[in-house]
């Protein structure tokens, strides 16, 4: 029996369930697509501007000329920390590796952003325990 | 006979055909229609920029990435808007305009310039002129990257300048005015608060419930978390190591109000085992010494940025006082730590460990 025989011999009844299968599993991909996290992305900008938008997947280290000097961001392991900064406080530096929410580096006007939209409430910069203790939503003062 | 057999099997081929052309065409309706149906779970969107000198946060609850996204740019765009008539650096923005004119003519303003100055006036009335707009052209004596001081006698020599009276605003006109030369109005008491109830505006007209908007230390929040839960707000323990991450002194559930806290850590220099910092008594010309830290929580933004700021400068008592008056709420660290709480957040509010 060659192909075009088996093709020849199939009822409609087949036809529909072999169009019904193809179309179930096209579906399939779409909502796969649409559920799973698509590829972040950590975004850089200086003065307000966006300067880079680079994939989270990638390791690499980059550099941006802020307002008062070089700000040397890295990114490794699906996370993103500072490295180097020209600010007196070195605040954001010492917050570390993120993997959501934002550093921000105020003298220097350096935002980084992993640009998350999740159930959970991502980390306010700059980051401090005590926030995801008590899962704090602003902070004042 | 087999040839009309051979047709009869065609046309029954075709009908088929069609049949499940049709067919799939259903299926692939019904399956749109399930899939735009499916109702998608709201998550927290948030983002950070840097404007009107500060950090900027902007949270928004939404089941759409796309529409999240949307109404978060516009209220970054109006906030922008408002800073361009706010600043203080600019040469063109209405503020400086007022100022290069005083007491020489009155200014054409924006409506919301008015709207910012009449609501300064406001609270200047209601403090007793304790916050002051004015106040300008004695804080640009002071430097706090530098860390210096102004001499006594500077100060003395500008603060006759400093009388809210003398900021003449005509609503008719939509005119203000100063009545002194050299007199300058500092917005920096109500700009925040007021582009962060600008900003709310902004996300609540593109259908957003839910959200908050966070200009430095003036906060405003509406509808409540994904879970339903109410927003909580921690608030800055004002007596921290200057270069630790901040810590929290205590927390509070908000629920449709904005929140503001004025303290004498944000912005200071030490000078002979003295604190100057940013929040200056415009009875005096110096740092006000009554608090640590006030906060203030009520409907409007604009307010709890103002009113800290004034009760801040006159201390706890007369501070309770306003507050009551006001049916504000508010949290009170006096010059020696102690902490004092208005009746309406007692049950709202959760101190930590030494506190």
């Amino acid at each position: 029996m060659n192909l075009k025989e088996l093709i020849k011999s199939t009822t409609i009844a087949d036809r529909i369930l072999f169009f019904i299968l193809i179309l179930f599993s096209i579906s399939g991909i779409v909502f796969i697509k649409e559920v799973l996290p698509k590829g972040r992305t950590v975004q850089i900008e200086v003065n307000g501007q966006p300067v880079y938008v680079l994939p989270l997947e990638k390791d690499r280290i980059v550099s941006v000329e802020g307002r008062i000097g070089r700000t040397v961001i890295e990114i490794k392991n699906h996370k993103v920390r500072l490295i180097e900064s020209p600010c007196p406080n070195k605040l954001c530096i010492k917050q570390g590796w993120i993997d959501s929410g934002a550093i921000v580096c105020l003298p220097n006007r350096v935002v980084v952003t992993i640009g998350d939209y999740r159930d959970e409430n991502p980390p306010l910069p700059p980051f401090n325990k005590d926030r995801e203790i008590f899962d704090i939503d602003a902070i004042t003062g | 006979m087999k040839k009309k057999s051979k047709d009869r099997f065609q046309i029954s081929n075709l009908k088929s055909q069609i049949y499940i052309v049709f067919l799939l065409f259903t299926i692939l309706c019904s399956l749109g229609i399930i899939f735009a149906c499916t109702p998608q779970r709201d998550k927290i969107l948030r983002k950070t920029k840097i404007m009107m000198d500060t950090i900027v946060t902007i949270t928004v609850v939404s089941n759409s990435r796309g529409d999240a996204n949307n109404a978060i740019d516009a209220a970054f765009s109006e906030i922008e808007r408002l800073e361009q008539l706010t600043t203080f650096f600019s040469a063109q923005s209405e503020v400086s305009q007022i100022n290069k004119n005083a007491g020489i003519s009155e200014v054409k303003i924006s409506p919301d310039i008015m709207d910012m100055l009449d609501k300064a006036m406001f609270v200047s009335k209601e403090t007793d002129g304790a916050f002051d707009l004015t106040i300008g052209c004695v804080t640009a004596l002071y430097d706090f990257h530098k860390k210096t001081m102004p001499s006594h006698d500077a100060i003395k020599k500008n603060l006759y300048l400093v009388n809210y009276k003398d900021l003449v605003i005509n609503k008719n006109r939509s005119t203000a005015f100063l009545r002194k030369k050299g007199m300058l109005i500092d917005l920096g008491g109500v700009a925040k608060g007021y582009a962060v109830d600008k900003a709310v505006e902004a996300l609540k007209k593109r259908g957003i419930k839910a959200g908050i908007v966070s200009v430095a230390g003036d906060i405003r929040v509406f509808g409540s978390k994904p879970e339903g839960k109410t927003w909580k707000m921690g608030i800055r323990n004002p007596r921290i190591k200057e270069d630790s991450l901040d810590d929290i002194m205590a927390t509070i559930d908000l629920k449709d109000m904005a929140i503001s806290t004025s303290g004498d850590y944000e912005r200071y220099f030490m000078l002979n085992g003295k604190r100057y910092h940013h929040i200056l008594s415009p009875n005096t010309g110096y740092p006000a010494e009554k608090c640590q830290s006030v906060t203030v929580v009520a409907k409007d933004a604009v307010f709890t940025d103002a009113f800290a700021t004034g009760i801040f400068i006159l201390g706890v008592e007369q501070g309770m006082k306003i507050l009551e008056k006001m049916g504000f709420d508010g949290v009170i660290v006096d010059s020696k730590g102690k902490i004092h709480i208005t009746p309406g957040i007692r049950g709202g509010i959760e101190f930590k460990r030494t506190y």
